[in-house]
């Protein structure tokens, strides 16, 4: 007698992926189709464990030199935008060079094959996101502000603020307050 | 990129639209799968059945029948389920104070809805990419507000 | 002037009377003592003459002893004797007369002792002459020594009464002297005051006459004044009323009864007749009211209808006030008054304001559920049309590919004046929250609206520091969008715009153009411009809805946009105006009121 199955593979592999995701015992979180994202950066030996289980079902983690080198990109470019005033005094793109050994040619070429994005959209993204908290977390003015992010003005991080997010400064402050006036009013 | 497609919902009453929306995504070389629902009810049966499969991104009209755009924001902000959900509005002009308040409900993102096929896509490319950013760089989901 | 005060003070006339009393009864008291001076005057001098009498009777009586005695000494005959055996008790009862007339003079009293003594003796004498003659012999020495000692005491006797009568003409003399000078100034004394008195008297006089003139005067001047309040009272459809509360009886003024649409005076005027006209709704009201008004003060007005016995029926308004009268008794002294022509015309003006309201609402939702509506097709239209240029250009010939470019731009012109519209219906909804605001940061987020704009222009914006104020942040910060985005569209093709914004607080005064009944103060917000500018003539004209100075070929527009910037300033109780010179610029002036409350 001959009976005829229909696999999900898909469903095969993340059921699979999920039971190798809790025997390893990390908090974890399923982002999409094949991707798995951790709260916590994993140890060594904790990935080498995981990666042994899975390729035991033929799951391999893909990871490429070009993946690690963006994060590292990535990485640079965040330490930068944090960094305190005065400390970085070269253009980003220098500073990426030097500091991955790559030319700045080949860094921009590779980010936006990898990510979709240039190198000069992700650092106003980030720049925006870092002036974002520190709009809401501190009692910084937007000079202040604008100051610290190395922008020639107020209005120069005001434009570049709403070329990137659609709404000002002041309207992104009012909203954030608005939401927490309301989240104590249902709370 | 890791994923295999993008999971996109939208909620709109109006035909045309949903068309010109599927059309725009079609012709993006994202990957993406693209869900459309008729009104705000066949939107919440579908989220809140427990075994449905929850979008990245949500486009929803505000102007619907039986369940308006607004009503289901409320919803969905309500249940922690729905958390990760990057909600947005796609709808035609309202004023600036309508714009700010559903941003101050939960809303991530506001689309003007474009007169123009071209401008569609960009926006709908431009939210996607940033969602991604935020999606992949750990940024704050809270401080995620676009306007386009 | 204290003076004059007292004269016409009452006081004046009660005390001018009561001089007057007293200085009558002050008369009438020294009137009363003369006489009674003058009676004890003369009833001394009637008692001197009777002294006088008396002992003259005393003298004589012993004279005619004397004569009795000396007529039987010659006679020897005892008729003679008589008038001397009856002189004993004549004499006695004169001396008894005297000592009573003089008891009052102690000095006439020892005399009239002595007097007596020597009476006694002079009669003795006679009883002693008599017994010697008895034995008829004169010549003897005893009769003739008796006879001489009877002599002697007759003369003493005489040389007393003499005295007697001398020292009472004396007291008499002195009596009369001080009467003299007791009566020499009393008549003038008393004509002194009589006078006084009638001057008082004619003083008064006076002034009660010139009282009751000006009494007079003021009556007649009551008299017209009551003619005219009950013609005033007629004319203003008033009534008044007097509720004399703890006798419980009401006063009505004649036009009261008017109101009610009876004759004057023609009805009782009790609370229960009055109550009869009084619309039955409001009965329970006014009674509670009444009753409240007799608790307190002052009451507010109090409003409510009465029936007429025609059955129509008017809108009275009534106020009470509780006096207490110069009787001390509490009274409710108030007025009335007929509002059936105002309330009449308020309801009127009401029922067009609502209606106007509607319309205006009508309107509004009008023009925003067609400019709402109409974005969605129009949208369509464009988006099916972008898709047609895009996919299907090659397909159309020549002559369809100019159709379409033409749709194209009718379809986006169509696009700009729907959006402007729509702008300018929401600028109409009334139901907008005013917040204080910086206006610095609207100015800073307008600019950020049209930066894209400021930047293909390169334009430069100037600004001073604005103030703060209460406004409805949206629309001020389109207001200066829209301002700013005009002066860049109309800017000269060959210069770099320069937008200068400058700031004041004026005094409403010192422009003709503010209202100073509205606010004492003004924020002034000027926008100057180095555009196209205009010809002054236009000034007023390009804030009117579709309103435009130049051709849509030149210069791309709706003529909405200040429009919305009237509507929003006049939201804002504020003025703008606009001065132009051709190819020199525009200014556009922006009044606030500033609320100093």
């Amino acid at each position: 007698m001959n009976i005829f199955v229909k696999f999900d593979f898909n469903a095969v592999c993340e059921q699979i992926l999920r039971e190798k995701l809790e025997q390893l015992g990390v908090p974890y979180s399923i982002v999409g189709f094949g991707e798995v994202s951790f709260s916590k950066k994993l140890s060594d030996e904790k990935r080498n464990e995981f990666e042994v289980a899975l390729a035991a079902y033929g799951i391999e983690i893909v990871e490429d030199q070009k993946s690690i080198l963006v994060q590292k990109i990535k990485d640079a470019i965040i330490e930068m935008i944090s960094a305190d005033e005065g400390e970085i005094n070269v253009k980003s793109s220098v500073y990426l060079a030097d500091k991955l050994e790559h030319s700045y040619g080949y860094l921009s070429n590779l980010f936006s094959e990898v990510t979709y994005t240039s190198i000069e959209n992700f650092i106003i993204i980030q720049k925006i996101e870092y002036a974002k908290r520190l709009i809401i977390k501190s009692d910084m003015t937007l000079t202040e502000i604008a100051f610290k992010l190395s922008y020639s003005s107020v209005a120069h991080l005001s434009t570049q603020f709403k070329n990137t997010t659609g709404i000002t400064p002041s309207a992104f402050q009012r909203i954030i307050e608005k939401r927490r006036a309301l989240s104590d009013l249902n709370n | 990129m890791n994923t295999d497609y993008i999971h996109i919902i939208l909620a709109d009453d109006d035909e045309d639209d949903r068309l010109f929306f599927t059309d725009a995504f079609d012709e993006l070389k994202i990957n993406t799968k693209v869900q459309t629902y008729n009104d705000g009810v066949e939107l919440m049966d579908y989220l809140n059945a427990p075994d449905s499969v929850l979008p990245q991104v949500l486009f929803l009209d505000l102007n619907m029948p039986r369940k308006s755009g607004m009503e289901c924001l409320e919803e969905i902000k309500a249940d922690t389920r729905f958390k990760d959900i990057a909600i947005a509005i796609y709808s035609t002009s309202a004023s600036e104070e309508d714009i700010e308040n559903t941003f101050v409900q939960g809303a991530n993102i506001y689309i003007k809805k474009p007169s123009d096929f071209k401008k569609l896509k960009k926006a709908l490319s431009q939210v996607v990419t940033i969602n991604w950013q935020y999606h992949t760089n750990g940024l704050n989901k809270d401080n995620f507000l676009l306007r386009l | 002037m204290p003076l004059k005060s007292l004269y016409n003070s009452n006081v004046f006339l009660k005390s001018v009377f009561a001089i007057c009393l007293f200085l009558i009864l002050f008369i009438t008291g020294v009137s009363y003592k003369q006489i009674q001076d003058l009676s004890f005057s003369s009833s001394q001098v009637v008692q001197t003459y009777k002294v006088n009498v008396e002992l003259e009777q005393i003298i004589s009586y012993l004279k005619d002893a004397e004569t009795g005695q000396r007529g039987f000494i010659i006679t020897n005959d005892s008729v003679y004797l008589e008038p001397y055996l009856a002189s004993r008790e004549k004499i006695n009862n004169s001396l008894a007369t005297l000592k009573e007339l003089t008891k009052q003079s102690d000095k006439q009293q020892e005399n009239l002792k002595n007097l007596n003594v020597s009476i006694e003796e002079r009669l003795e004498n006679f009883a002693a002459t008599y017994a010697s003659y008895v034995k008829r012999d004169m010549d003897t020495p005893e009769f003739k020594g008796l006879f001489l000692a009877g002599k002697t005491t007759m003369d003493s006797i005489r040389s007393q009464v003499s005295n007697m009568i001398v020292l009472e003409g004396q007291k008499l003399e002195n009596r009369r002297d001080t009467y003299k000078d007791d009566v020499r100034f009393t008549p003038i004394f008393l004509f002194v005051l009589v006078l006084l008195t009638l001057v008082l008297l004619v003083i008064s006089y006076a002034k009660i006459q010139s009282d009751v003139k000006k009494l007079k005067r003021a009556n007649a001047k009551l008299e017209v004044f009551k003619e005219s309040t009950n013609k005033s009272e007629i004319i203003a459809k008033h009534g008044n009323w007097i509720w004399h509360i703890e006798d419980d009886y009401f006063e009505y003024s004649d036009n009261m009864f008017r109101l009610l649409g009876e004759e004057p005076q023609s009805f009782e005027s009790t609370i229960e007749n009055f109550m009869q006209f009084v619309h039955p709704d409001d009965l329970e009201k006014l009674s509670a009211q009444v009753e409240q008004m007799m608790v307190d003060e002052d009451l507010p007005f109090i409003n409510y209808r009465i029936i007429r016995k025609s059955g129509e029926m008017r809108y009275f308004k009534a106020r009470g006030q509780k006096v207490s009268g110069t009787d001390f008794k509490k009274k409710l002294i108030g007025t009335t008054h007929d509002i059936t022509d105002e309330v009449e015309n308020l309801l009127k003006l009401e029922e067009r304001n609502f209606e106007l309201e509607r319309n205006n609402e009508e309107l509004s939702a009008f023009n925003h559920v067609a400019s709402h509506d109409l974005q969605e097709p129009l949208r369509k239209i464009q988006t099916f049309l972008s898709r047609l240029e895009d996919k299907e250009k090659n397909n159309l010939s020549d002559s369809g590919k100019q159709y379409v470019e033409r749709i194209v731009s009718a379809a986006t012109r169509m696009r700009l004046l729907i959006d402007d519209l729509l702008q300018f219906s929401r600028t109409n909804k009334s139901d907008q929250i005013f917040e204080a605001s910086n206006l610095n940061h609207l100015l800073e987020e307008a600019k950020l609206d049209i930066s894209e704009k400021i930047e293909a222009k390169k334009a430069i914006i100037n600004a001073e520091v604005l103030p703060e104020g209460c406004v409805i942040p949206f629309q001020i910060q389109q207001l200066f969008t829209n301002i700013l985005g005009n002066a860049l569209k109309y800017a000269k093709e060959d210069v770099a715009p320069i937008i200068d914004v400058s700031y004041a607080k004026i005094k409403a005064k010192d422009d003709t153009r503010l209202d100073s009944q509205k606010a004492d103060y003004y924020h002034r917000v000027v926008f100057k411009d180095n555009g196209i500018g205009f010809e002054q003539e236009y000034a007023e004209k390009i804030f009117e809805l579709f309103n435009r100075l130049h051709n849509r070929e030149s210069y791309s527009g709706t003529g909405i946009g200040l429009a919305i910037c009237k509507k929003i300033v006049e939201n804002h109780k504020g003025y703008i105006f606009a001065s132009g010179m051709p190819n020199e610029g525009a200014v556009f002036s922006i009044f606030f009121p500033i609320d100093e409350k």
